[in-house]
């Protein structure tokens, strides 16, 4: 199998989500994911996985920009007074589902720019020295910055959305 | 007092950095030795090692929430496809840029050699004496016009009206074209006096899309990459090959030059039709003025390339120059094909 179909196949899902925790929109990420998977097959770098990465956090920065000059907010959903087009109310377990995630979006935007995008790259499978090449970061900072940005995720949420973690919790 | 310093090192706390990289899988195998024995002895770095997994692990938990809903992947076969019209699109992007330039530094090349080697009158003189700045009909001799010779045919009035009377037969001017057989790469000019757009052409000719064209001549369809089609003709070939072809495209400048492709007679026949139902610009008098007025530097001049059996033209208003770099990488580009 070609090195490229390999990556393809274990990384796709990852590009995806770690295009959908810049754009929060699933078919753009998945157009985004699909568009550097069709550069990468273009440029045939030497290190696809890093460069897969590299180009899908080029892509979601130009994607924002984008979004910025249209005056869009990532964020119009919430409050949006469109009607609803269903009938029926949703499940309480998908209402359930948008809150939690919700909070940790909310929790996840306290973050600085360096910290979430070490984070998401960390949590996207890089490994230390991918990370520090991608982001310009000295190996040795990549701990200290994963370690703070952890630490400033859970507490953010904690004390944002304390009772409903608890609730859900528990529920 | 040595054991005193060891236990003082050992007992010396692992970073929460550290620890994070540790558990990360990002330290090289001797700290992670390093790290491990000092765990194995120290409680409170036991204990901060599993408050960190603990919030490692919430952080993992916390972010997976954050995840698209799940589809099936396109197929990679999708992609490569995809991947490969994009390449197919540059590389021909690639290559229209570089026709575009090639052809843009002919073109000036050519303007700036026909405006420094063409001479200029130096002072007015009477006009019995002035040289009159005239484009030649083609001679019956196959030869090229040289500046000198222009000079000298254009201030010699008599000679010229007593040549114009005498026009070449059909058979005659097909037989002056300036073409050098096959298989030597031999170009030379002729000029011709400027013609509206439409040729005048005989036989039954068929104008037709762009597409049509290509789908009746495929690539032999002969063209200048970049500049807009105006017009293509083509007329069955009487020997039944490929059909004789003729596109006219247009410079930004706005002049229109044609590259005309086809077998060598039929070829010949329609240089010769063409040269013979022009008027001379010297003679048109007041009712053309445009033509009276126009300069040697922008009558329409040909160029003309045999290709085995069949020949490859280029003609429009521009330096000899100019069509000379055009119709030599035309005919690379079409012996490539």
């Amino acid at each position: 199998m070609d090195e490229l179909e390999q990556l393809y196949q274990t990384t796709y899902t990852a590009v995806v989500r770690f295009l959908y925790r810049k754009v929060w929109d699933a078919e753009r990420a998945e157009d985004l994911a699909q568009e550097v998977f069709v550069r990468a097959l273009t440029h045939r770098p030497e290190k696809p996985r890093a460069w897969v990465f590299a180009v899908a956090a080029n892509l979601a920065r130009d994607e924002a920009r984008a979004a910025v000059r249209r005056k869009r907010h990532l964020t119009l959903l919430k409050g949006d007074p469109v009607a609803q087009p269903t009938m029926e109310p949703a499940p309480d377990s998908a209402v359930e589902h948008d809150e939690r995630m919700a909070a940790v979006q909310e929790a996840l935007g306290t973050l600085t720019h360096r910290d979430r995008e070490i984070l998401l790259l960390w949590d996207a499978g890089l490994s230390y020295p991918e990370i520090a090449s991608q982001t310009g970061l000295a190996l040795g900072a990549v701990g200290t910055t994963l370690a703070r940005a952890r630490r400033r995720l859970v507490e953010a949420h904690d004390r944002q959305h304390p009772i409903k973690g608890s609730h859900a919790a528990h529920s | 007092m040595i054991d005193s310093i060891q236990s003082k090192a050992a007992m010396r706390h692992i970073p929460e950095e550290e620890l994070h990289a540790y558990l990360d899988q990002g330290l090289s195998r001797s700290q992670c030795v390093e790290i491990e024995s000092h765990l194995a002895v120290c409680p409170y770095c036991q204990a901060a090692r599993d408050g960190i997994a603990a919030l490692r692990d919430r952080t993992t938990a916390l972010l997976a929430k954050l995840a698209p809903p799940r589809r099936i992947p396109p197929a990679f076969e999708s992609l490569s496809r995809r991947a490969s019209v994009m390449a197919s699109a540059r590389r021909r992007r690639i290559h229209q840029a570089a026709w575009a330039a090639s052809l843009v530094g002919a073109i000036g090349l050519g303007w700036t050699a026909n405006y420094v080697l063409t001479p200029r009158p130096v002072t007015p003189t009477a006009p019995a004496n002035r040289v009159v700045p005239v484009v030649s009909t083609p001679s019956v001799t196959p030869t090229i016009l040289r500046p000198q010779q222009k000079r000298t045919v254009a201030a010699q009035p008599a000679t010229r009206r007593a040549r114009r009377q005498q026009r070449p037969s059909a058979a005659a001017v097909a037989e002056s074209l300036p073409v050098v057989p096959a298989p030597t790469l031999e170009l030379s000019s002729i000029d011709i006096p400027r013609t509206d757009l439409d040729l005048e052409l005989d036989g039954v000719w068929r104008t037709m899309s762009w597409d049509g064209a290509q789908a009746e001549a495929g690539d032999k369809l002969p063209h200048i990459d970049g500049l807009p089609v105006v017009q293509v003709q083509l007329q069955a070939s009487r020997q039944g090959k490929q059909p004789l072809m003729v596109v006219a495209q247009q410079l930004t400048s706005g002049e229109v030059i044609r590259t005309i492709e086809g077998p060598t007679s039929d070829v010949s026949q329609l240089l010769a039709r063409r040269t013979m139902t022009d008027p001379d610009p010297s003679s048109s008098g007041a009712t053309d003025t445009t033509r009276s007025k126009r300069p040697p530097g922008q009558a329409d001049r040909t160029m003309a390339m045999q290709r085995g059996d069949r020949m490859l033209v280029i003609t429009g208003a521009l330096p000899s120059d100019s069509l000379l770099a055009m119709i030599r990488r035309l005919n690379a580009e079409m012996r490539s094909k």
